[in-house]
């Protein structure tokens, strides 16, 4: 399993906001031994998916110099639960930034088909799935005893192509 | 603002952000020892004093910086009477009397008390 | 992966308490990314810990009357320490609330006696059929699942080997 929480950025403003998608699938092992028998996303993953989206966020604001680390989350609410099928949209929005560390107000919806009428359409709505307060730490402004190695281990070539990719507005044709 | 607002306010602020209930929130609390206050609840206080009250925190005006890396003002674990003068002057609106008894830098945090908090604001705010 | 964050129960005080505890190894895969060249339990797993060990003590105490036991809200959930490959997350959850349909929790997780979290949560505790009654089979089979999991972690015999 590989700890890639969102699939691709819808929008990204630096410093400001940062919308991503996570699609939820059948093929994730997760989800099916979370609840035997009933794949369901786990809220906790849900919150990754946000710190993720919201980490690369701070981080592009001081342009990933720091070691952004998830040290907060002020509070989590959900009102629903998502299912394989579903995708994710998380909204990150930046409340505060200060040297040692970040604030971020998040919002989780949820881009559902809707079964229509007998002819086999389905429409694609979005539902409310739940808020994330959470704030990050710029470790190295902000050590407190911690021991940590001095590479940018948090920005490494993973995050930073998923950071470029949501640039890529081309198609390639066979 | 009256000192009662203040207290109040900073009351829900320190209710929210460490998770506790009101009543723990006395002014004689200590935001670490007894509310159980980590770094990050420091930053997420300040942000929320900030939003609170309308004011700005610089840093080091709260909680002041680069005094324990000093020599002048650290000696075998405690801080020198140069350290407490200095202290004193950086952070005139605390009351330091308990940490002067006993200077001991591991003991610093018990500085930031919820009263230590409403002094602050009430220098900003007034 | 297995999506399972309690390895081991410690104690139990019925309807009171819980202490789980999880190890973390680098066979665990996800942990090559988190983080290439500093392996670390994310916290939102040692969240996830947390939550599964109140809902352990959710279960037992009403007789695995729910197949669903989900989180409906975190508060103030603070990471102090990492924890590493080799180290042990001991997590003990306190009830603070405990319903029918939903409890909440104060926990702390340690490792090596440090705290590596504390936070508070509050649970659901849900059945499909409450949705759709024809969904009763699946909550039976998910609760049977779930029972069998419990036997083997509440069972704490200890393997000898014959001699």
């Amino acid at each position: 399993m590989r700890w890639i929480w969102i699939d691709k950025f819808e929008k990204f403003e630096p410093g400001v906001v940062a919308v991503a998608l996570k699609n939820v699938s059948l093929a994730e092992e997760h989800l099916h031994d979370y609840v035997p028998g009933f794949p369901v996303m786990p809220a906790s993953l849900i919150i990754e998916g946000m710190a993720q989206t919201a980490g690369i966020l701070v981080g592009a604001a001081r342009n990933f110099q720091e070691k952004v680390i998830l040290a907060k989350i002020s509070n989590a609410t959900f009102s629903r639960l998502v299912r394989p099928g579903e995708q994710i949209v998380y909204t990150a929005r930046i409340a505060n930034v200060k040297e040692t560390g970040a604030s971020i107000e998040g919002v989780v919806t949820v881009r559902t088909r809707v079964a229509g009428g007998g002819d086999g359409t389905s429409q694609l709505v979005e539902e409310p799935v739940g808020t994330i307060a959470m704030m990050f730490s710029h470790i190295d402004q902000n050590m407190a005893g911690l021991k940590f190695p001095e590479f940018n281990f948090v920005f490494n070539s993973q995050f930073m192509e998923l950071f470029e990719t949501y640039r890529w507005d081309f198609q390639i044709k066979l | 603002m009256t000192q009662d607002e203040v207290f109040a306010k900073v009351q829900d602020v320190l209710t929210t952000a460490l998770a506790v209930d009101k009543e723990e929130v006395t002014p004689e609390a200590r935001l670490s020892a007894d509310l159980g206050a980590e770094s990050i609840d420091y930053l997420d206080i300040t942000f929320q004093l900030e939003k609170t009250f309308g004011i700005k925190i610089p840093k080091g005006e709260l909680i002041p910086e680069n005094l324990f890396s000093n020599p002048e003002f650290v000696s075998n674990g405690k801080v020198t009477a140069k350290g407490i003068a200095e202290l004193r002057s950086r952070m005139a609106f605390a009351d330091l009397s308990k940490f002067e008894a006993d200077p001991d830098i591991n003991k610093f945090r018990d500085v930031f008390t919820v009263d230590t908090l409403v002094r602050y604001v009430l220098t900003k705010v007034n | 992966m297995k999506f399972i964050l309690v390895d081991q129960l410690l104690a139990l005080e019925p309807g009171q308490r819980i202490v789980t505890a999880k190890n973390v190894s680098l066979a665990e895969e996800y942990l090559a990314d988190h983080f290439p060249g500093f392996p670390v339990l994310p916290g939102v797993l040692m969240l996830e810990a947390a939550v599964q060990s109140a809902a352990w003590l959710v279960r037992q105490h009403s007789g695995f009357a729910h197949s669903l036991i989900v989180l409906k809200q975190a508060r103030g959930v603070r990471y102090g320490n990492f924890v590493a490959p080799g180290h042990t997350l001991v997590m003990t959850a306190e009830v603070v609330q405990l319903g029918p349909k939903s409890s909440s929790f104060k926990i702390r997780g340690t490792v090596d006696d440090a705290t590596a979290v504390q936070a508070r949560l509050e649970l659901a505790h849900l059945n499909l059929a409450d949705t759709d009654p024809a969904l009763a089979p699946l909550d039976a089979a998910a609760i049977a699942a779930l029972k069998q999991r419990w036997n083997v972690l509440g069972a704490g015999a200890r393997a000898a080997l014959p001699a």
